[in-house]
């Protein structure tokens, strides 16, 4: 066995063989106590029932995810937009923060679920109404962080820059957008889920796909099954969402110290 | 260029910040005259306005009183003719870019590319060329101040600002660093006339060691005490710093300081 292989299974056996077996416990202990208990299939489903009902037609599930990661997508996106650009503003402009700030915080206390039905009396539905619920939750976030990113300048090389009169816009881009981007990457593993969550809400109230709407409609149906597998595709989405980011973030951020520490 | 012999001139120099609680006064009734090519250090307490002072010369203060000339112009217009390089106590290297991309971003800055140095040579110059795609975490503290000092040699400005440039490094890097900014200096003046350098600090020996001249900058607000000429040969080697002169010259130092302080 050479050292290379060598090096992988033990890379298995200290960094994936722990979680695997806590899961596999957590899902015994789940079969085994409803097995036990003798629980009705329509109230909580033993995993055997939740696979069994995923098999059927794994095709769908898949489906019905992929519509929702795709409207939170889109909603990320257009709420890291705005946020970015308002960011900059805000940044820049003392008087503008002042403004724009109160605005920022209504949208960050106002619960979702009463913005969702409002929205789709004003939208209507189809995918509009999810991207912009997906959008406004992940604005706050988004937006705090990257203020906090512009203004997290190294003193010495703003004075560095200011001592050859750079110009505002060569300090934007070669001093304030890279040094943002760490904050903008931990606002993404905030933001990313809760986009999801975003979509997820409005597709119960507009549904007529995605899996916040097959949540919905298994719930009105009492078909249990269905219900967890849904959410069970919905939690891999959202480890798939985490492991992608934190693949992205050690290349773009190979020269942070959060990326720096774990390696 | 300048009509002035005087590279950099103050008159009445003083400066109160106002933006904290209470009205701070760091500096009062500051003048001196520094020539071309002059190597003169600011030595002086914590406290007592040094870094303030430069931070006027180089144009990033305001002073609330007085006139600062550089070139016989204003800081500001020397900014914009690049003709002003900084070198913190901190090398505030920006860490995603490698070592000649930090040399190379003065020369990024607003497309400026006239007087664009050789970002190689300017590596060769203070001995890291063969380091130039690392980057700054890859490096030790004495090699960031280098890679600092070339980014901001890389305008090829006339007159060079250094805040206590050495403060943060250990004992052992920071003698050889200060030969070492001798020898790059050296190097430079081969070409043109050496470049004029304030040098902020508070170690004595460093002060000596490099300067043609030591203006002693006490009190709270900081006054210029005492001016000092230092008549040593030049180059100069570690050797200097066991020589009679140097340790006459170091006694006369530490008794105005210590004076000062009393």
């Amino acid at each position: 066995m050479n050292g290379r292989l060598r090096a992988v299974l033990r890379g298995l056996l200290e960094y994936v063989a722990p979680p695997a077996i806590a899961f596999a416990v957590v899902i015994g202990f789940w079969e085994a106590y409803i097995a036990w208990r003798d629980i009705s299939i329509l109230v909580v489903p033993a995993p055997s029932d939740i696979w069994e009902r995923f098999s059927d037609e794994p095709g769908f599930f898949w489906r019905e995810g992929w519509w929702t990661l795709y409207e939170a997508t889109l909603g990320l996106a257009l709420g890291s937009a705005v946020a970015i650009v308002l960011a900059v503003v805000m940044a820049h402009s003392r008087l503008a923060e002042r403004a724009l700030f109160p605005l920022a915080i209504v949208i960050k206390v106002t619960p979702l679920v009463a913005i969702a039905p409002v929205l789709i009396i004003a939208i209507g539905f189809g995918t509009t109404p999810k991207i912009i619920v997906a959008a406004l939750l992940c604005f706050f976030p988004m937006l705090v962080n990257t203020m906090t990113g512009f203004r997290d300048v190294n003193p010495g090389a703003l004075d560095f820059m200011r001592s050859l009169r750079a110009s505002p816009w060569s300090v934007f881009w070669k001093l304030r957008v890279p040094g943002s981007l760490p904050y903008v990457f931990s606002a993404l593993r905030i933001t990313y889920p809760l986009a999801l969550i975003g979509a997820v809400v409005a597709e119960w109230f507009t549904g007529d796909r995605g899996l916040g709407f097959v949540v919905y409609s298994a719930w009105l149906n009492l078909q249990t099954p269905k219900l967890f597998a849904a959410v069970a595709v919905l939690a891999l989405i959202g480890v798939g969402i985490n492991i992608a980011l934190s693949l992205i973030e050690r290349r773009v951020l190979f020269w942070h110290e959060s990326v720096r520490s774990t390696r | 260029m300048a009509t002035d012999t005087h590279h950099v001139s103050l008159r009445g120099l003083s400066h109160i910040f106002t933006d904290g609680r209470a009205p701070l006064h760091v500096l009062d009734g500051v003048s001196v005259d520094v020539p071309c090519g002059q190597f003169t250090s600011v030595i002086g307490p914590s406290g007592c306005g040094k870094s303030t002072l430069l931070r006027i010369v180089g144009g990033l203060l305001e002073p609330s009183s007085g006139a600062v000339r550089v070139n016989g112009g204003r800081p500001r217009d020397a900014q914009r003719r690049h003709e002003i390089g900084f070198v913190f106590q901190d090398p505030a290297l920006l860490p995603w870019r490698t070592v000649a991309g930090n040399v190379r971003l003065p020369l990024e800055i607003d497309g400026l590319r006239r007087r664009a140095a050789d970002v190689d040579s300017l590596l060769d110059l203070v001995g890291l060329r063969e380091f130039r795609d690392y980057y700054p975490h890859q490096l030790s503290g004495g090699m960031q101040q280098r890679v600092a000092l070339a980014r901001a040699l890389a305008v090829d400005p006339g007159l060079l600002l250094m805040d206590e440039p050495f403060g943060a490094l250990d004992e052992i890097t920071r003698e050889s660093m200060r030969y070492e900014l001798l020898r790059i200096r050296a190097c430079q003046a081969e070409s043109a006339a050496g470049k004029t350098v304030i040098f902020v600090t508070h170690s004595i020996t460093e002060a000596i060691v490099m300067s043609d001249r030591v203006v002693v900058v006490t009190g709270r607000p900081g006054r210029v005490t005492a001016d000092v000429d230092i008549e040593l040969p030049r180059p100069r080697t570690q050797e200097i710093e066991r020589s009679t002169p140097f340790l006459d010259y170091a006694d006369h130092l530490r008794g105005l300081l210590v004076g000062a302080a009393a």
